[in-house]
């Protein structure tokens, strides 16, 4: 007789899972880095895309869309990198604009850290903050909570994929 | 995959795959003309200036609240001309889910064909076996005179027992019930993934 249990969270083939406590602790981080030096906008998204938490003035800009296209980028430069055999971990792209500069890193292996930065910060002042956040933020997502088993997305509902299906007939307009 | 537990948000991505000139930004244009806007983003299209796909289309679905579960699903195409490999393979990297959009020209077999094969090569290329990952066809143009038939394009493909969609994307015609294909598709796997023989 099968005996179906559900499985320990931490095993899914995810990118990241961010579990209860990491919200506040990417947010702490984050404003740390924005009174050490003054960002205008931050955001950590996964490297697929999906935005994660975001600090400062975000404006108009569509977080899935900036997500996607950081994603993007950080993929190709890593590419770029590799092909040119210059691939190491925590490697940032700048791009220096002149009102602002945008800083983009990796934050460990599933994360990506975005910042525009006042154009008066020193750009090496501001890289070296920006790479110690980045580690601070691998350092919080590598961390798992003691009580995984009491975590439940209610995954096992039988129902799930028809309920999806009817939620995509419901949004469609024909 | 992204896993909030804090907001309960499953975040997925589905890639649109296939030769060039297929039809996969067709299907994300549709979806964005007929998905209420509260439920969608924008359209981002990375073009050249000839209007062709240069790294991707993006666009993500929001489905609200589903059984104490906010699931976002995110829609990516890759580039389809042969010099952007290198492209489709980063958009690849990450996909919980694709849509091989094949063209039913005849003249499109072989077109279909390579691109299967690299697509498979490159989800390897990210430690993805081709069977660990939900597809589904889409055999688009259905609509052309000389249309190559489902049945027939499987057999060509040696595609036997993947769920496929007919269907005329210019129109609208096949896009949802791709969609909704292999959205199931990406949650039966989570679910199966969830649960383990004991």
């Amino acid at each position: 007789m099968m005996n179906l249990e559900p499985r320990n969270p931490a095993d899914f083939p995810v990118d990241v899972i961010l579990y209860p406590g990491h919200d506040k602790a990417f947010r702490r981080v984050l404003e740390e880095l924005a009174q050490k030096c003054p960002t205008q906008f931050l955001l950590l998204s996964g490297v697929s895309g999906q935005p994660i938490a975001c600090e400062g003035e975000k404006g108009e800009t569509n977080l899935a869309a900036l997500g996607a296209l950081l994603a993007g980028d950080l993929a190709a430069s890593q590419e770029i990198a590799r092909l040119t055999d210059q691939y190491q971990s925590y490697q940032m792209i700048l791009r220096e604009g002149r009102e602002s500069t945008i800083f983009l890193s990796e934050a460990g292996p599933f994360m990506i850290l975005f910042a525009r930065v006042d154009h008066n910060v020193p750009l090496g002042w501001a890289r070296i903050l920006i790479l110690e956040t980045c580690r601070q933020l691998a350092d919080i997502a590598s961390a798992r909570p003691d009580e995984l088993a009491s975590l439940d997305l209610g995954l096992h509902e039988e129902h799930l994929s028809s309920l999806i299906g009817d939620r995509l007939d419901s949004i469609w307009s024909g | 995959m992204q896993i909030n537990w804090q907001l309960r948000e499953l975040n997925l991505k589905i890639v649109y795959y296939g030769p060039a000139l297929s039809g996969k930004t067709t299907n994300l244009e549709q979806i964005h003309a007929r998905v209420d806007p509260i439920h969608r983003s924008d359209l981002v299209s990375l073009k050249t200036h000839e209007d062709r796909t240069l790294f991707f289309d993006f666009l993500e679905l929001e489905l609200g609240r589903i059984n104490n579960l906010t699931p976002k699903i995110h829609l990516y195409t890759v580039p389809g001309q042969s010099y952007y490999e290198a492209s489709r393979k980063l958009v690849l990297r990450g996909a919980d889910g694709v849509v091989f959009v094949a063209d039913s020209s005849p003249e499109f077999m072989h077109a279909n064909k390579v691109a299967w094969g690299d697509m498979n090569t490159h989800l390897a290329s990210h430690g993805i076996a081709p069977d660990q990952v939900p597809v589904v066809l889409q055999c688009n143009k259905q609509d052309l005179v000389c249309a190559v038939d489902p049945e027939t394009m499987k057999n060509l493909l040696n595609l036997y027992n993947i769920p496929t969609v007919s269907a005329v994307a210019l129109h609208g015609e096949g896009v949802l019930e791709t969609l909704k294909l292999i959205t199931r598709g990406v949650f039966t796997r989570m679910q199966q993934q969830q649960q383990v023989c004991a």
